[in-house]
């Protein structure tokens, strides 16, 4: 790898839960090319499968970009979707606004957020309601 | 437990394989390129993100969820394969889904309790591991 960013942008298509976790499988096909730890890999494929997730059943559409450093790996999910007007309360374990349709998908456990604060070492999340939702994540490289 | 239908087993040694969990479950192959890979362990739920929360690297998945996220969940987490139980029916693209991402997948007529229980079973001692079925 070399001393300047890997940057790649990968769309997202809200409700379309049949391709739903592409974006993440294609980011974690990428780290593996690159030849980064497994266990690494591993959360940053967990936390933006769960970003991922959340843009689908919640955004109308979303973009997540990938940026690959020696230093770290972030992912940043910009969505245009109703924002979240309780950050605090979005973050605890179990609250969820899901509907009976994205449980039958087998999520809107109420963990997701708090899976991405699992799996990274740096969470930030922008929102505004009615315009949408940045979220911002990273793993330390080392 | 995260959640109220997940439960997980981590093996005390992992000499338990995908061939000895198709036996136990009494399972129909969907997609097993090969049997003799070794299991880390087991976990059951039909809520990906409680899978996310408690599996490992080569756990069994054991899911009711019959839908394209029960695989591509697996795929992310590194899963050794998924077990659908229930008897349900799994749709063509779900298959289509475990060949394309390779993830091994079984079908079971057991219930999601029985599934776990023949595979706690058969795996047994997660106390071994450091984790109990509470974990």
């Amino acid at each position: 790898m070399t001393e300047s960013a890997f940057v790649h942008a990968y769309e997202v298509a809200g409700a379309d839960f049949v391709n739903a976790g592409r974006a993440s499988t294609a980011i974690k096909e990428t780290l593996k090319h690159m030849g980064l730890a497994p266990a690494l890999i591993r959360r940053v494929a967990i936390a933006a499968y769960e970003a991922e997730m959340n843009a689908v059943m919640y955004a109308t559409r979303a973009t997540m970009t990938l940026r690959v450093t020696p230093a770290a790996v972030t992912i940043d999910v910009r969505d245009e979707g109703p924002g979240i007007p309780d950050l605090a309360l979005a973050m605890q374990e179990g609250y969820s606004t899901a509907t009976a349709e994205m449980r039958e998908m087998g999520f809107g456990a109420g963990m997701g957020l708090p899976n991405i604060r699992r799996n990274t070492d740096a969470l930030d999340i922008a929102s505004q309601v009615g315009r949408g939702t940045t979220v911002m994540m990273t793993v330390r490289v080392s | 437990m995260s959640g109220a239908a997940a439960a997980s087993a981590a093996a005390a040694a992992a000499e338990v394989t995908l061939g000895d969990v198709r036996a136990a479950l009494e399972a129909a192959t969907i997609w097993c390129p090969d049997p003799a890979v070794r299991v880390a362990g087991v976990v059951a739920a039909d809520l990906m993100s409680d899978v996310l929360v408690d599996a490992r690297p080569g756990f069994v998945l054991v899911t009711g969820l019959t839908t394209v996220q029960a695989i591509r969940t697996a795929a992310i987490a590194d899963l050794a394969a998924v077990v659908f139980v229930r008897g349900k029916a799994v749709p063509p693209e779900v298959a289509a889904l475990a060949r394309e991402m390779n993830v091994p997948a079984f079908a079971s007529p057991r219930s999601l309790f029985d599934a776990a229980g023949a595979l706690h079973a058969a795996i047994g001692h997660p106390a071994a591991a450091g984790r109990g079925l509470e974990g």
